[in-house]
């Protein structure tokens, strides 16, 4: 049974309803959960950075080796060396916050570069693009990952320019197409005709306008899978080192003791990494269906 | 029975829902009109007058909630006569405020299993329908001739598959497409617009269908392929006398092909009668706004003495703001002050104005 | 005697497919002529109506003319100055005197911006203008095109068909062209609001002296709104000259079977000047069908009623537009 009703408004008063109203529950349900996810890391984010911790993360405390959650002011308790974890948890963000933004902005920018080059100019341009992307697309992203870390070091800047250009492709193929549908219906022939100079065509009819949702969709999946990446080298070992905490070497760490019944080390970053990237998925997904409308409606 | 009309729509509602508006589009509201057998129904409206809705809803073609949702579609072929709709109001249920529908629920599955059942004869079979664009509607991967053999073998007595293969390049011939036994294997892709086009009626001729729905047939044709493809149309109404409803909103096709005319406005039949009373009478009997319609349209006169068109102020009517009284009132230029007030609150009703010819206007009322 | 406006010398378009799946390797494409061969003039505060079959090659001629497609060869007079070779930048600065109106409704609008905003940003591109006369300029452009104010702060998406339509005329206004190609711009409207337009086209020419090039396969309205029209076929103007010479005393055999369709599709019976044409090379019309002369040749009456005559199909003399007195030209060995 599907019910459709009526708003009981005037003749002459049907305007469009605002997108929030006739969204569905699940996808506010998601966008608010990862925008609290986003606030979280951010502000986090900030108090790391300003050294406002509960403890110093760094501070070895023998005397507190594995305590549990709540010994002693120490919410999540301590690890092997007594350091306080949920201190620690805050100031892992600190390894994937800002080496993130720049995967985000390397895969926006070059992205979006590509895209308006490819589906903007087209002929010559296009194809070479494509090639390249072809090409990037077709090496397993690891195994680029390892030769660069093998080739100069395991620093976390380097994984994120890799992973950055990664995600090129795909944000520039979902430029591209937009652009191919704008020129389809005219549109930036119209612009053109209109005397526009190119620029201002490229940076604020296309990209402002008409790709702006979908870069935020985007920036928001990229920052997932680069929070995603680092954790999974530095559980590896290739990435953040220790001492510094970051929630995969975090986890790694404290993996060692888990069948000893000391689950706390790692579940707590276990745990921090499955909502985080989580939240940022489903804000992506959740973007995409209010913004860009879900298909098959 | 044998007077009675092969197809009969009485007050047909079909409505389709704004999910940004929360509201109803109701692209065809209260439509009555009836097609007697051997004649051509020529159906005439804008776009959004729910001429072409109408001729989907016959056919049980609409896709989108809530569909139809209210009428009667009375079929009678084989001598018996039976409602297309029967059995689905239990699908339905409508909530009425004022007089204005504001709520419908619908089994959708449950109605559409249903509505195939009844339908499933009809379609393609009793009632074949040729649409506007001819190459989307032919199969890409088939060729033209297979596709026509098919629906023979489907909808007629004719099942071996050599006999029905004859008889689809009989049609092929038929519908003047030259070397027909060569052109049975091209795909649509191999011909022209109105090479498709002429393929589309072969196909639905072949089944030996009693009424034939033809939507816009000419509609995005060349201005010469448009001409031919309306002469062969004449040419197989004097020959075959097939049942027609023919619909376009292109009047010069309808005037030359129809018996009889339903101009549609809004989702709803304004004027219904002989075409020669309607698309060639004089202005005063018709309902203004076929008037202003035929006035709009540039003619000799205008050409020659170069004169400005005669336009139709305001917009076409938004199907979801339907006011209250009549629908063209807004747009109106016949409206006297004796029948204002009646204009502006009440609808009028399809009454007859003279023997067989209706209108719904409050300016033929007293 | 009113300026010359636009020229068109010769002008060729020939567009370039690649054939098959290794043609990038082989280099191996195919050659579609759009427009082959085109020279008219327009005048100022004149119409001149081109009309033909689909991919004809109207609208190609329509984008060339303004250099939104560069010309393969020929010239296009502009003023009397040459546009041909004209820089991006030159272009940019003439676009403020030569528009486009679209086909399609929605092409020039936005959708994501208010139509106050597309309409300012119209009138500041080639001009710098104080906010005042931004907002003084909105309010005249909208009564020239019978626009109400209240859908200034709208998106076009809550515009109907003829509200798109005035919006693309006063986008396309604000600019003050004195050039307008018009490519089918009531085709994708309805039949009631299609006059409105057509009279709303006329009403401006006339008050601001525009110059139009109009694109359109609708018969009727090209004979009414035009001063003269050309008639095209396969990429070359067949005839050209005065709208009712061309309507109602047609030379060749192309432009009169286009306007006895017109006429034949609501008369009862057909006349007799495409009776004899109902064979089945009428569905027949496309670029990739080789020809030899005169490209009209395999659908044409006339040439089977001569009896084929050679000269039809020679390669050698394809028939060229030639003038037979008041302008009115035809390509044409047997002109009716």
């Amino acid at each position: 049974m599907k019910n459709y009703s009526q708003r009981s408004g005037e003749i002459g008063d049907f305007s469009d309803i605002p997108f929030w109203k006739k969204a569905d529950a699940a996808d506010l349900v998601y966008v608010s959960y990862g925008l609290l996810i986003v606030t979280l890391v951010v502000v986090s984010y900030l108090l790391g950075a300003f050294h406002l911790l509960p403890h110093d993360p760094h501070d070895i405390r023998l005397d507190l080796m594995m305590s549990p959650p709540g010994t002693a002011g120490h919410l999540l308790g301590t690890d092997f060396m007594g350091r306080d974890i949920f201190s620690r948890l805050i100031v892992g963000i600190q390894a994937y916050f800002l080496p993130g933004l720049l995967a985000v902005a390397i895969s926006l920018i070059g992205g979006s570069t590509l895209g308006v080059l490819a589906g903007y100019r087209g002929g010559m341009a296009d194809t070479a693009i494509t090639y390249f992307t072809n090409l990037v697309d077709s090496f397993p992203r690891l195994v680029l990952i390892l030769l660069v870390v093998a080739a100069f070091k395991p620093d976390i800047y380097y994984i994120m320019i890799v992973v950055g250009l990664t995600n090129v492709p795909v944000v520039a193929s979902l430029v591209k197409g937009k652009i191919l549908f704008l020129k389809q219906k005219n549109f930036v022939e119209a612009a053109v005709s209109l005397g526009l100079p190119a620029r201002t065509i490229i940076l604020k009819h296309i990209l402002w306008y008409n790709c702006r949702s979908l870069l935020i969709i985007q920036a928001t999946l990229g920052m997932g899978e680069a929070i995603l990446m680092e954790t999974s080298l530095s559980y590896l070992g290739f990435g953040v080192q220790e001492p510094s905490p970051s929630w995969g070497n975090m986890v790694q760490a404290g993996a060692n003791y888990f069948m000893q019944g000391k689950f706390w080390p790692s579940t707590a970053p276990a745990l921090a990494i499955l909502f985080t990237i989580m939240g940022f998925h489903l804000l992506g997904d959740g973007l995409n269906n209010l913004l860009e409308g879900k298909r098959g409606r | 029975m044998k007077n009675a009309p092969l197809l009969k729509i009485e007050d047909l509602r079909t409505y389709f829902y704004s999910r940004s508006k929360q509201a109803f589009i109701r692209s065809v509201d209260g439509v009555n009109l009836e097609i007697r057998r051997g004649e051509t129904l020529g159906v005439v409206g804008e776009s959004g007058s729910g001429k072409s809705i109408t001729a989907l809803s016959v056919l049980g073609l609409i896709s989108g909630g809530p569909g139809v949702i209210a009428g009667k579609i009375l079929f009678g072929s084989n001598g018996e006569q039976k409602d297309l709709l029967d059995g689905l109001e239990g699908y339905v249920k409508i909530g009425r405020e004022q007089n204005r529908i504001m709520q419908v629920s619908k089994d959708v599955l449950g109605w559409e299993r249903r509505s195939d059942e009844v339908m499933r004869t009809i379609r393609g079979g009793e009632i074949a329908m040729i649409f506007q664009n001819p190459k989307a509607s032919l199969n890409p991967f088939t060729p033209v001739g297979k596709q026509i053999t098919e629906a023979i073998r489907l909808h007629t007595k004719i099942t071996d598959a050599q006999e029905a293969a004859e008889r689809a390049i009989y049609w092929l011939k038929r519908v003047k497409i030259d070397s027909p036994a060569l052109r049975f294997d091209n795909y649509p892709f191999g011909l022209s617009g109105g090479m498709c086009q002429r393929a589309m009626i072969a196909m639905a001729l072949a089944c030996e269908p009693a009424l034939l729905i033809a939507d816009e047939p000419t509609t995005g044709l060349d201005a010469t392929i448009q001409s031919k493809i309306v002469d062969l149309l004449a040419e197989l109404k004097s020959e075959l006398g097939t049942t027609t409803m023919l619909i376009s909103h292109d009047i010069s096709v309808i005037s030359r092909l129809s018996d009889s005319v339903v101009v549609m406005y809004g989702g709803t039949v304004v004027e219904y009668g002989p075409v020669r009373d309607i698309l060639t009478a004089s202005i005063s009997s018709k309902h203004p706004y076929t008037s202003a319609l035929l006035a709009s349209i540039p003619g000799e006169e205008h050409v020659r003495d170069k004169v400005a068109l005669q336009a139709i102020e305001g917009d076409v009517l938004d199907t979801i703001n339907i006011p209250a009284g009549c629908r063209f009132y807004a747009r109106c230029n016949r409206v006297t002050p004796k029948i204002r007030e009646n204009c502006e609150r009440r609808e009028p009703d399809l009454r007859e104005i003279a023997p067989g010819h209706r209108a719904r206007c409050w300016l033929y009322f007293d | 005697m009113p300026k010359t406006i636009l020229e068109v010398i010769d002008l060729k378009k020939h567009f370039f497919h690649r054939k098959g799946l290794f043609s990038a390797f082989s280099g191996e494409e195919r050659r579609i002529p759009a427009v082959d061969g085109v020279s008219f003039y327009l005048k100022e505060n004149e119409t001149v109506g081109l009309v033909g079959e689909s991919g004809c090659g109207k609208t190609t001629i329509g984008r060339t003319v303004l250099r939104l497609a560069a010309p393969t060869s020929g010239r296009i007079l502009f003023d009397d100055k040459d546009i041909t070779t004209a820089t991006t930048e030159q272009l940019r600065k003439l676009r403020g005197q030569m528009q486009m109106i679209f086909q399609d409704l929605d092409a020039a609008l936005n959708p994501k911006m208010r139509i106050r905003d597309i309409l300012r940003e119209a009138i500041t591109v080639h001009h710098k203008v104080s906010d005042e006369e931004v907002s003084r300029r909105i309010g005249e452009l909208l009564e020239q095109v019978n626009l109400k104010k209240g859908k200034l702060s709208n998106f076009p998406h809550e515009l109907s068909g003829g509200e798109k339509r005035r919006v693309g005329i006063a986008r396309v206004l604000s600019v003050g062209p004195r050039l307008i190609v018009a490519d089918e711009p009531t085709s994708a409207l309805d039949v009631s609001i299609q006059a409105q337009v057509v009279n709303l086209l006329r009403d401006l020419q006339s008050q601001l002296g525009l110059s139009y090039l109009f694109i359109s396969h609708d018969l009727r309205v090209v004979e009414l709104i035009s001063h003269k029209v050309a008639v095209m076929y396969l990429g070359k103007i067949v005839e050209m000259g005065l709208s009712g010479r061309i309507a109602h005393a047609p030379k060749h055999p192309y432009t009169h079977i286009l306007w006895s369709s017109l006429v034949e599709k609501q008369s009862k019976e057909s006349s007799s000047a495409t009776r004899n044409t109902q064979s089945g090379i009428w569905g027949v019309f496309d670029f990739e069908r080789p020809y030899s002369g005169c490209r009209f040749a395999p659908r044409c009456p006339v040439y089977e009623s001569q009896g084929r005559p050679t000269v039809c199909t020679d390669p050698a003399s394809e028939p060229q537009l030639r003038d037979i007195g008041d302008g009115h030209q035809v390509a044409c060995h047997f002109p009716l």
